[in-house]
């Protein structure tokens, strides 16, 4: 190493914290929409640099279109769609995958399956086409659906025993009305996965997936890749009906400030998820909520964390957010609004206090000029970072499709934000968390927690069974 | 001024440059203009490898104490200024290495080297009392968070405490023991302070939208005048034995949702041949659906809703091979151990096929791409080769050195590795809650 030690006392020289330069212009891509012959809708977005390229599949299966009693049968489809095509057997068609270098993961959620695929740009043909028939021509064998479903049964303890996983369930179970599939675990429960067998995710294959109600978003570095053969050759086959949009029920939630403890005795922290139901993104508020709620608990540097972590270190982190169920431009979807974290058992009911005395200030006061500001350069100035990524610029793609937003959604709400004041903001918030309209779950040992709980006057504490 | 490499085939279209300010700190500059962001990365060459007896954790704590304000810098200023550019940031804490890093939009640039700087420099002037407490609660809450209050959550930190010895630096894993945690007092950290934060001990890449001529004056302006010092001790000796010599066993009862087989293996040093060839090996065996434990375990045999392999590749000690199988309903562990020996056994006399190969290698390269589709990946990876191997352009042939593996150098990996005298074992089996507290004190009393 060069440089001499440097004689005892002797600091550094201190300058002046720098100004930024100018912002060198940068904006949400937006993508070029087609329809295929068989009435695939193609989004499609060249992203220079970025190698891996990330293809979505939007599928119109929600989970209310789920039959009576088969909760988790869209689950079981879209892990079924890569377990065996009319070309490949169940191994053979993983083994291709990943020869390409690929990863294909499929989910169910209330708005519908999506399918993801990542894949170096040099083998998207070659994914394309393993993509395209596991979306045209699922063999759905029996033995796999039997596996699967066992799997998905196995699974189910793993993610009750999950503090977080476990409050999520709780949360939901409270706040949608009991006949509503929001109420219930999205990938099913013991009772229902049970009775899913190969018939059943076939009829819901049949009757929810078709290529003229699905969208299929590509982006990555595309230069060099002939995309519209590779289409054409891959998703261009895949062939089917056309079909009507499934209606589906407004949601719908009882707020009414209550607290439920599901019992976990001996935990060494509680879980906290606080939660109702609030405006979506078809909503004209949505800009002025995600800046309220940001300030409220975006980040380390927000209202809840700076007392709550930075303050009193009663956790490593509590968040609040505003996460879309549903959304249509009826005025049918909603987010679920929630605050959640992890807090240490002996400080339960002094960390709650505290966060509902940030709920009760924020109301009172109100937000800050600067913290609106702050918050502002913030969510905008992130963009070019939050979207470096293919697979970044292609999820927020297709959410925007599954929300049924306009391509430039993303794009505008950052004008938006940039337009939307402190006034504005700080009433989204208050709105969006009113201190006695709220769904309290904590999930940790009853004994300790329950009694303070109980002074804080945040509503009536029920005690439920953590196993 | 260091020189400039042309891309090698698979890099990514990564490039590097290095230099060296007077008091020692050395620089990687990578400019690509694709975005218009860019990404500081500071890594310090210390990790709870450092740590002393009785003070496990210091390293991570004193991570977090980074974040409380510096001479320029108040309180939570650090987030605050960085958040408040359209940046983000973190630190890390490894076995090896802490790391810092800010992605910003490429016009806020001078701000996060500016920041880096003045903590680098000052930290003592703003470290007290006050947040050395508020810190050490919330990492009591962050340990209790990730390991202690979830199910199996220590499980890597009971594996890695059997596959490198008591004494051994890497004994411990970087979160620490509650204890240790309580022990730490502002004094320790002062001294941590003054030993490993120093110019000479840290690599800072800065990567993207770059100008590397204005980039390399900002890093002289705010770093250069910071006093080298050379108060740095090495780490504990962590030389090993290739091999553990036995198998090592714990069988755990607790309140877990299904029972459990973990093995870690002692795999070669990151950094060699052989690591790369450990690597693919264990993507093989363990690595994706069409691995060969996942099909044996989780599609033929049905004993398993979950089977596979990581690596957690080490320079300093050997690197860490670990296998997480969680059972399907009433499965027996002893019939999977049987199955996963039989595959290990037959892997290390045949080698992977062609295509297994192929396919190893086709997942890896992904990872790789992964790794590098953002500028903050890239600035890791170039401060993990410059601190670790004392050379940046490493990184730019890492892929390139993972597709040279042959299925000979696979399968001898295997053999000399994967085997029962180099692994350490966990076995979890669920009890009732109830149940469950009498046999943690039995096992507390077995770990001491």
């Amino acid at each position: 190493m060069s440089g001499a030690d440097a004689p005892e006392g002797t600091t550094m020289e201190f300058h002046p914290q720098p100004a930024g330069g100018a912002p060198k212009p940068w904006a949400f891509p937006t993508p070029e929409r087609a329809t295929l012959a068989n009435g695939l809708t193609v989004l499609r977005c060249h992203r220079p640099g970025q190698e891996v390229v990330a293809v979505e599949v939007c599928l119109p299966a929600p989970l209310d279109a789920e039959p009576e009693g088969l909760d988790g049968v869209a689950t079981i489809m879209a892990r079924a769609l890569s377990e065996g095509t009319d070309k490949h057997d169940a191994e053979e068609f993983a083994a291709e995958l990943e020869r390409c270098g690929a990863t294909l993961d499929a989910h169910a959620d209330h708005p519908g399956v999506r399918v993801s695929l990542e894949v170096p740009a040099s083998r998207l043909p070659k994914a394309l086409g393993l993509l395209a028939d596991a979306l045209r021509a699922p063999a759905f064998p029996d033995s796999e659906i039997e596996r699967l479903v066992n799997n998905r049964l196995d699974e189910i303890p793993h993610e009750l025993a999950n503090p977080a996983r476990r409050a999520a369930k709780e949360l939901s179970r409270e706040l949608f009305p009991a006949g509503s599939r929001m109420s219930r675990p999205r990938q099913g429960t013991e009772e229902t996965v049970e009775r899913i067998d190969a018939a059943a995710v076939r009829a819901f294959y049949e009757a929810h997936v078709r290529p003229a109600t699905a969208t299929a978003v590509v982006v990555g570095d595309l230069d060099g890749v002939a995309l519209d053969a590779a289409l054409a050759d891959t998703l261009g086959a895949w062939t089917g009906s056309t079909a009507e949009p499934l209606p589906v029920p407004p949601v719908t939630a009882d707020d009414a400030g209550r607290v439920v403890i599901v019992d976990r005795p001996g935990a060494v922290q509680t879980q906290l998820l606080i939660g109702r139901v609030g405006s979506d993104r078809h909503d004209r508020v949505w800009p002025a909520q995600l800046l309220g709620v940001y300030c409220l608990g975006g980040t380390l540097t927000s209202r809840l964390d700076r007392v709550l972590r930075e303050e009193k270190g009663y956790t490593y982190g509590v968040r609040a957010f505003g996460q879309v169920l549903r959304s249509a431009p009826d005025g049918t979807g909603a987010a679920l609004l929630a605050i959640s974290g992890s807090v240490a058992t002996d400080v339960t009911g002094p960390a709650l206090q505290d966060l509902w005395q940030v709920l009760r200030t924020l109301a009172a006061e109100g937000l800050t000029d600067d913290e609106r500001d702050v918050a502002v350069r913030n969510l905008v100035g992130v963009a070019p970072l939050r979207y470096e990524t293919a697979a970044a610029v292609a999820g927020t793609l297709a959410d925007q499709v599954e929300q049924e937003l306009p391509d430039g959604f993303q794009g505008e709400l950052y004008a938006r934000l940039d337009g939307t004041g402190t006034v504005e903001a700080t009433a989204a918030a208050v709105r969006a968390f009113p201190a006695d309209r709220l769904v309290t779950v904590l999930v940790g040992d009853a004994a300790q927690i329950a009694d303070p709980v109980r002074e804080l006057g945040i509503g009536e504490v029920k005690v439920v069974s953590g196993s | 001024m260091g020189h400039t490499a042309t891309p090698p085939q698979g890099a990514g279209g990564l490039t590097a440059t290095e230099h060296r300010l007077a008091n020692g700190l050395r620089v990687v500059l990578s400019e690509d203009h694709q975005t218009p962001v860019a990404a500081v990365c500071l890594w310090y060459d210390v990790g709870s490898r450092h740590e002393v007896q009785g003070r496990t954790g210091l390293a991570h704590l004193f991570e977090h104490l980074m974040f409380q304000g510096s001479a320029q810098v108040s309180g939570n200023g650090h987030f605050e200024l960085v958040q408040g550019a359209g940046g983000s940031l973190n630190g890390t804490t490894s076995f090896e290495r802490t790391n810092y890093f800010e992605t910003m939009p490429a016009h806020e640039l001078e701000l996060a080297l500016w920041l880096e700087a003045d903590r680098m420099g000052s930290l003592l002037h703003a470290l007290d009392e006050e947040s050395m407490e508020n810190q050490r609660d919330v990492v009591k809450n962050e340990r209790r968070q990730r390991y202690d209050n979830v199910p199996y959550g220590t499980a890597f930190e009971r594996l890695t405490a059997m596959v490198y010895p008591e004494g051994h630096p890497y004994h411990h894993t970087p979160i620490g023991s509650m204890a240790d945690l309580d022990a730490a007092s502002l004094e320790d950290a002062r001294t941590f302070f003054r030993t490993y934060y120093a110019p000479g001990n840290a690599v800072l890449a800065v990567v993207g939208d770059i100008d590397p001529e204005q980039t390399l004056a900002w890093v002289e302006k705010y770093f250069g005048s910071i006093p080298a010092h050379e108060a740095k001790r090495p780490p504990r000796d962590g030389s090993l034995p290739d091999i553990i010599g036995e198998e090592k066993r714990e069988v755990l009862r607790e309140e877990v949702p299904s029972r459990a087989l973990m093995q870690a293996y002692r795999l070669p040093h990151d950094g060699t041949r052989g690591a790369d060839a450990a690597d693919v090996a264990l993507t093989v065996l363990g690595g994706g659906e069409s691995s060969r434990l996942y099909s044996r375990l989780v599609r033929h045999d049905r004993s398993a809703v979950a089977a596979g392999f990581g690596m957690l590749r080490l320079a300093g000690a050997p690197s860490l091979g670990w296998l997480d199988v969680k059972t399907s309903g009433g499965a027996e562990v002893a019939d999977i151990e049987a199955a996963v020996d039989d595959e290990l056994r037959r892997f290390a006399e045949e080698g992977p096929t062609d295509e297994e190969l192929e396919r190893a290698q086709a997942q890896l390269e992904r990872e790789w791409l992964d790794r590098l589709a953002t500028v903050g990946g890239r600035a890791d990876e170039l401060c993990r080769y410059a601190a670790l191997f004392g050379d940046p352009q490493l990184a730019l042939g890492a892929v390139g050195r993972i597709l040279g593996i042959t299925r000979e150098e696979v399968r001898a990996a295997a053999a000399e590795r994967l085997r029962p005298d180099n692994r350490a074992v966990l076995v979890y089996e669920p009890v009732a809650a109830a149940d469950e507290q009498d046999h943690q004190n039995e096992v507390e009393e077995t770990g001491q």
